[in-house]
């Protein structure tokens, strides 16, 4: 075990995927000698050289299209998209090409390939460097998608991602890269499966449900509903597209309310989906309608960067609304 | 900036051409082409001709939803698909080049099923009619967003030079593609990387109705090339000995990691952009004309009859053999019958998640 925070478990993670197999590549912009404007490739450049690491032009088009070249002549590329706010100018190469390559062949080609992003807000980044735009991949058949929240998260999600045979949108937290620091297992074959979500606490009253940076602000809600007695099943989906409908619908099932937190825009969210199916698969366990925290159906504010965020004040008062339900 | 000593020169101002209007020889330099390949060129011609005629004849008895002809590109598609080693280079083509596909090899049957969406297309009918692909012959699956398939050709490209293998990259694409982001995306990242790719314009003057003129205030296609540190070549794209001998000195400058290239071929496309298009509302008759004058197939005919390589009776039997062939061809692949309606659910993911699953059992149901 090796205490490490998100960002350093993204590096680690690709440097031992890289040593086990040399058609790990990674591309992207200032992945080179910068190491990322994170550092979430530090070091790999130096260790495994320019053809290995390479510095890409400006053109998230080009880093994306030329990912899926790559994967469908057999490398396993991962692409760094600096911004998950910049993935636009690569959109269609996600969504027309690469989501598309092994349907469209009839399995003739794949895309094993992984775009990896920092994602979301908080940081003081405005519309351009704060968006969460998760559901444009879900909405996307073909791509997987998955957004961990801890270090051994990124480390096992990252690998699985990396040694799957599809295509994967990978969303890194970055308000929370160097938040926590933890133990994150050393083996060299610790995957986290895609499609299973994790419990991260049990309570009988509630069950609050996220993914992704909103993670800490879910956790705190939970420990501050604690100290009023109240008690919070809490929910880390970890993976939306396969998403784990299994361990919803039982904890959901179980407590009969459940509030969904997420930091992406309201109207047809993630958590949209959730909210249905819980209503549509177990109405009758339903004490409370499922109630979604979210950030707003506008552009990401600069100057109300904080309080876009579904924080946990605004998650305790929708907790308080399905508890009187 | 890329550069080598080439037989032909870059950004000229005139399209390379071999063969003129009588079929003479044009060339500076001695034909050094065997008289077996030399025919085979035209018979890849005739097959590409006959097999369009035949797309287009079994969209209008409606056994197809959708056809975009290719007549009038033949001879650069030929020459790119004899130009690299048919199952070792690649081919990221766009959808008009189902000459390539059937000069690279692609079985005939294959064709037509993918054009009447049978069991008979390798890629299980999931793509609208003039989308071919082949895993065996590294004929990557044509898409319809323009311009799409370059950066992944890039992609390609840069991985055949890390494997070391002497792989090249041969994409296509019309003049309307020079337009998009993704195009210069692509040139750009290929320039930087030295990417063994050949870029190949088929520059039939219009995107659908678009003229070229209005597409680019550049002169030429070819001159592109030149900002993104790559020779740009321009050839008559109706002559397919100009084409194939520019094609196979790129491709062989590839190979040997001297870098990518463009070719701006000059072509016409003498049907309407697709089925669903009327080209009479945009060119005039006397303009299809003109350029029917100088089709690539009489004018390298009459190339092949001046040597004796060629007479009345081998064309005969050529086309009579192609027409049993294609004939055929097209019966097997209707014969194979449509692709079942579960198929739909498959090879989204390697692996069915839970919700298709579900979505396939309640179809089914």
């Amino acid at each position: 075990m090796a205490l490490r925070n998100i960002v350093q478990t993204v590096a680690s993670t690709l440097d031992a995927e890289m040593a086990r197999n040399e058609r790990v590549v990674l591309l992207g912009e200032d992945v080179g000698k910068r190491g990322g404007v994170f550092l979430a490739t530090k070091g790999l450049f130096e260790r495994y050289g320019p053809d290995r690491v390479i510095d890409t032009p400006l053109s998230e088009a080009a880093i994306i299209g030329a990912a899926l070249g790559m994967s469908v002549h057999g490398l396993r590329p991962v692409a760094e998209i600096q911004f998950a706010d910049y993935v636009f100018p690569g959109f269609d190469q996600l969504a027309s090409q690469v989501a598309k390559t092994r349907y469209r062949s009839g399995g003739q080609f794949t895309a094993p390939l992984v775009v990896r992003m920092p994602a979301g807000g908080g940081v003081k980044g405005g519309h351009h460097h704060s968006q969460n735009p998760e559901t444009h991949f879900v909405h996307t058949a073909g791509l997987q998608v998955v957004y961990p929240s801890t270090p051994s998260d990124t480390a096992g999600m990252l690998r699985t991602a990396i040694r799957g045979d599809d295509p994967v949108v990978f969303l890194e937290p970055k308000r929370l890269y160097r938040a926590v620091k933890e133990e994150v297992p050393d083996d060299p074959d610790f995957m986290v499966p895609f499609g299973r979500a994790a419990l991260r606490r049990n309570g009988d009253d509630v069950v609050l449900i996220s993914y992704g940076a909103s993670m800490a602000e879910t956790a705190r809600a939970a420990e501050a509903l604690n100290d009023q007695g109240i008690g919070a099943t809490v929910i880390d989906l970890r993976s939306l597209m396969p998403w784990d409908a299994e361990t919803v619908l039982e904890a959901v099932a179980r407590v009969g309310r459940c509030v969904l937190v997420s930091e992406a825009p309201w109207t047809a969210g993630f958590m949209s989906e959730v909210a249905a199916h819980v209503t549509e698969e177990i109405f009758d366990e339903l004490l409370a309608p499922p109630v979604r925290v979210s950030g707003a159906d506008t552009p990401y504010p600069y100057a109300q960067d904080r309080s876009y965020l579904p924080g946990p004040r605004r998650i305790l008062t929708a907790v308080q609304k399905v508890l009187e339900y | 900036m890329i550069r080598s000593e080439s037989r032909f020169e870059a950004f000229s101002d005139q399209p390379l051409r071999l063969v003129g209007d009588q079929g003479e020889w044009l060339g500076a330099f001695e034909l050094d082409l065997d008289d077996e390949t030399l025919v085979r060129l035209y018979r890849d011609l005739v097959l590409a001709r006959l097999l369009d005629e035949r797309l287009v004849r079994i969209q209008r008895q409606g056994k197809s939803s959708f056809v975009a002809p290719a007549a009038g590109h033949e001879a650069i598609q030929v020459a790119m698909a004899r130009a690299v080693r048919a199952g070792h280079d690649w081919l990221f083509p766009y959808y008009r080049d189902y000459g390539v596909a059937s000069t690279i090899g692609v079985p005939l049957v294959e064709i037509f099923g993918q054009m009447m969406g049978t069991r008979a297309d390798p890629a299980k009918a999931r793509q609208m009619p003039s989308h071919p692909s082949s895993r065996p012959l590294k004929l990557f699956t044509a898409v319809s967003p323009i311009a799409a398939h370059l950066p992944p050709a890039v992609g390609a490209g840069i991985a055949m030079k890390l494997a070391g293998g002497g792989e090249v990259c041969v994409t296509s694409f019309g003049d309307g593609a020079t337009s998009e982001g993704d195009w210069h995306a692509a040139l750009n990242f290929a320039g930087t990387q030295g990417a063994p790719v050949v870029f190949v314009c088929e520059n039939n003057r219009y995107a659908i109705s678009v003229e070229l003129h209005k597409q680019s205030g550049s002169e030429t296609i070819a001159e592109k090339a030149h900002a993104y540190g790559m020779p740009g070549y321009r050839v008559d794209g109706m002559d397919v000995l100009a084409c194939y001998y520019l094609m196979r000195e790129l491709v062989d400058r590839a190979r040997a990691g001297v870098g990518p290239s463009l070719v701006d071929a000059a072509v016409y496309r003498y049907g309407p952009h697709s089925s669903a298009d009327d080209d009479s509302m945009y060119r005039p008759p006397e303009e299809v004309a003109a350029w029917r004058r100088r089709d690539p197939l009489p004018r390298y005919r009459a190339f092949l009859e001046r040597r004796g390589l060629w007479d009345v009776k081998a064309e005969e039997d050529l086309r009579s053999e192609l027409n049993v062939k294609l004939s055929a061809a097209a019966a097997a692949a209707e014969a194979a019958g449509p692709t079942p309606e579960a198929w739909m659910f498959d090879d989204v993911y390697a692996e069915m998640p839970w919700h298709l699953l579900r979505q396939r059992a309640e179809a089914e149901a």
